[in-house]
């Protein structure tokens, strides 16, 4: 076994072996599950894309939780001065941290698939907005992730990681609000920086390649910036 | 003998703070180099520059041969570490731990197996193996931590401050299994107990305000204490040869005679062998006045040199 899959068992053992990982995953569960619910009875429509937004919003308030343990925990025990003294590098111990955040995240949103299920076995959903959603919240939760991890390699504080995280995810969620107050090309650069802007798209059943490339780009520039966080010592 | 170890003028800047001031040694295979200085003196900043955690502002260091910043990876698989606080992942239990840290050594298989046995047994970890390292006392902890260090056989192992927190015998344990470790690899010890260096390291690297003051060679690593005794005595009696004669004595001369008091500085293996010394004393006929622990060359070397610093 080598060093990445070395840390990224570890990472997702030491994820799941707490019990944070199981009621972020419950609460997350409840509330998509409510509202998937309340809107199938308000709407009786076969749609997934209210249950989109919902989980993408609730997913701003859970990532926080589960990445503001990361660096902050190990920088906080001093665990993290083993990992760095080790013969790893920096972009290993990121890339398995990422990785296991992220199967946290996977499994949160794979259960909302049960709704889909509930859709197909009772109706007769349009299936192609409900793969593009399911991509849309996985390439945010990716993003999310990232910029998380990097939050979580500036501080050895978790409950400042989970606020500043929070504030970060929010101000880029709904960073477009502003934009047609500003004149171009602020307003424009406001629309592309927007999360909300980028996953709406991919909510409502439309695939451009700019949304992924964007969505890839913000968890790019996360990782890079959390190896940089870590290299600065 | 082959330096594993070589920092060239490292020195480390935290802001506007100088912690590490223009420091060189070298540390030799088969040596124990202590590092010695107050708290605060950079003891710990110079280990985590060697090991690669933190970066140099300016110099070098080489570990047997490989630059700890651009060849870090391969330094660092050469550097078996003991951190001062003791960092250890308290949810695994101790093999788990020690094979998770032999696996990010590139270690696996049966020479994964081979290692985390070896060093169980070599820091006597045997009863304690299965056991959740949060449910171990603080000597098992540091065990634990040093068995980490040596799980792939480093050429350098470094301990912060390997002693704090330990009991006297479990102090004695690890001086033991400390010079032991030395025969075939280097060691770099840190303390702020001048007794411990002395009796662990073949030299002293003595530290203050970041700055390497000198490296003293020790007269020998393995030395006990130094006992001040006074004894009342006429003239030319053969005080020098009833010291000698008390098993553990290693070495009796005069320091000071003032009429029938004399003043003896006598290296023993261990201080307990006081309490012998006060009974032979007093069977010989003499007057047993004091006995208290003389300072060593070590001790008044650091103290003049700290205050000749202070000075400055």
């Amino acid at each position: 076994m080598n060093a990445f899959a070395t840390l990224l068992v570890k990472e997702t053992k030491a994820l799941f072996s707490s019990p944070i990982a199981y009621v972020v995953i419950a609460v997350y569960l409840l509330l998509v599950g409510y509202t998937f619910t309340a809107s199938l009875f308000i709407t009786k429509m076969a749609t997934l894309v209210h249950i989109f937004f919902q989980a993408s919003v609730l997913l701003l308030l859970m990532i926080p939780i589960i990445t503001m343990r990361q660096f902050s925990e190990e920088r906080k025990t001093g665990t993290l001065e083993l990992l760095l003294t080790a013969p790893v590098q920096e972009f290993t111990i990121v890339l398995a941290k990422f990785g296991a955040s992220m199967a946290v995240v996977l499994v949160m949103v794979a259960l909302t698939a049960c709704y889909a299920v509930v859709l197909a076995i009772y109706g007769n959903p349009d299936l192609g907005p409900i793969y593009s959603g399911y991509l849309g919240l996985i390439l945010l939760g990716s993003a999310l992730t990232a910029l998380g991890l990097m939050i979580s390699a500036l501080t050895a504080n978790q409950i400042v990681a989970a606020v500043v995280s929070l504030g970060l995810f929010s101000l880029l969620w709904m960073l477009d609000s502003v934009a047609a107050l500003l004149p171009d090309p602020f307003g424009n650069f406001l629309v592309g920086a927007s999360l909300l802007a980028h996953f709406t798209p991919l909510a409502t059943g439309a695939m451009y390649t700019s949304n992924f490339g964007f969505f890839f780009s913000v968890t790019l520039l996360g990782l890079f910036l959390t190896v940089r966080a870590l290299a600065r010592r | 003998m082959t330096s594993i170890l070589v920092a060239d003028h490292l020195t480390k800047w935290y802001g506007p703070r100088l912690a590490v001031d223009d420091v060189s040694f070298e540390v030799q295979r088969g040596e124990v180099v202590g590092l010695l200085g107050p708290n605060g003196s950079g003891k710990s900043t110079i280990l985590r520059l060697l090991t690669g955690y933190l970066r140099p502002s300016r110099g070098t260091a080489r570990i047997a041969g490989f630059d700890v910043v651009a060849q870090g990876l391969q330094a660092r698989n050469r550097i078996g570490y003991v951190p001062e606080d003791v960092p250890l992942y308290t949810h695994m239990r101790v093999t788990d731990f020690l094979a998770f840290m032999a696996r990010l050594r590139g270690l696996s298989g049966a020479a994964l197996v081979r290692a985390v046995d070896s060093v169980v047994q070599q820091v006597s970890l045997d009863t304690v193996r299965h056991l959740l390292i949060s449910k171990l006392s603080r000597g098992y902890r540091q065990r634990v931590a040093i068995a980490q260090a040596l799980i792939s056989s480093p050429e350098l192992l470094v301990l912060d401050e390997p002693t704090n927190g330990l009991d006297p015998r479990q102090i004695i344990e690890l001086r033991e299994l400390i010079r032991s470790l030395a025969s075939d690899r280097a060691i770099l010890v840190t303390s702020h107990v001048l007794a411990e260096i002395e009796r662990v390291a073949h030299r002293a690297a003595i530290l203050l305000n970041g700055r390497l003051l000198t490296v003293h060679t020790l007269a020998r690593g393995d030395r006990g204490s130094e006992l001040r005794v006074q004894i009342r005595a006429e003239a030319g009696s053969a005080v020098q040869a009833c010291l000698k004669a008390v098993a553990g004595v290693l070495d009796a001369r005069l320091e000071a005679q003032s009429d029938t008091l004399e003043t003896w500085r006598v290296s023993v293996s261990e201080p307990v062998v006081g309490e012998q010394i006060s009974q032979a004393v007093t069977r010989a006929g003499f007057g047993m006045r004091e006995i208290t622990t003389a300072a060593s060359d070590l001790e008044d070397l650091f103290l003049r040199l700290t205050a000749q610093e202070q000075q400055r």
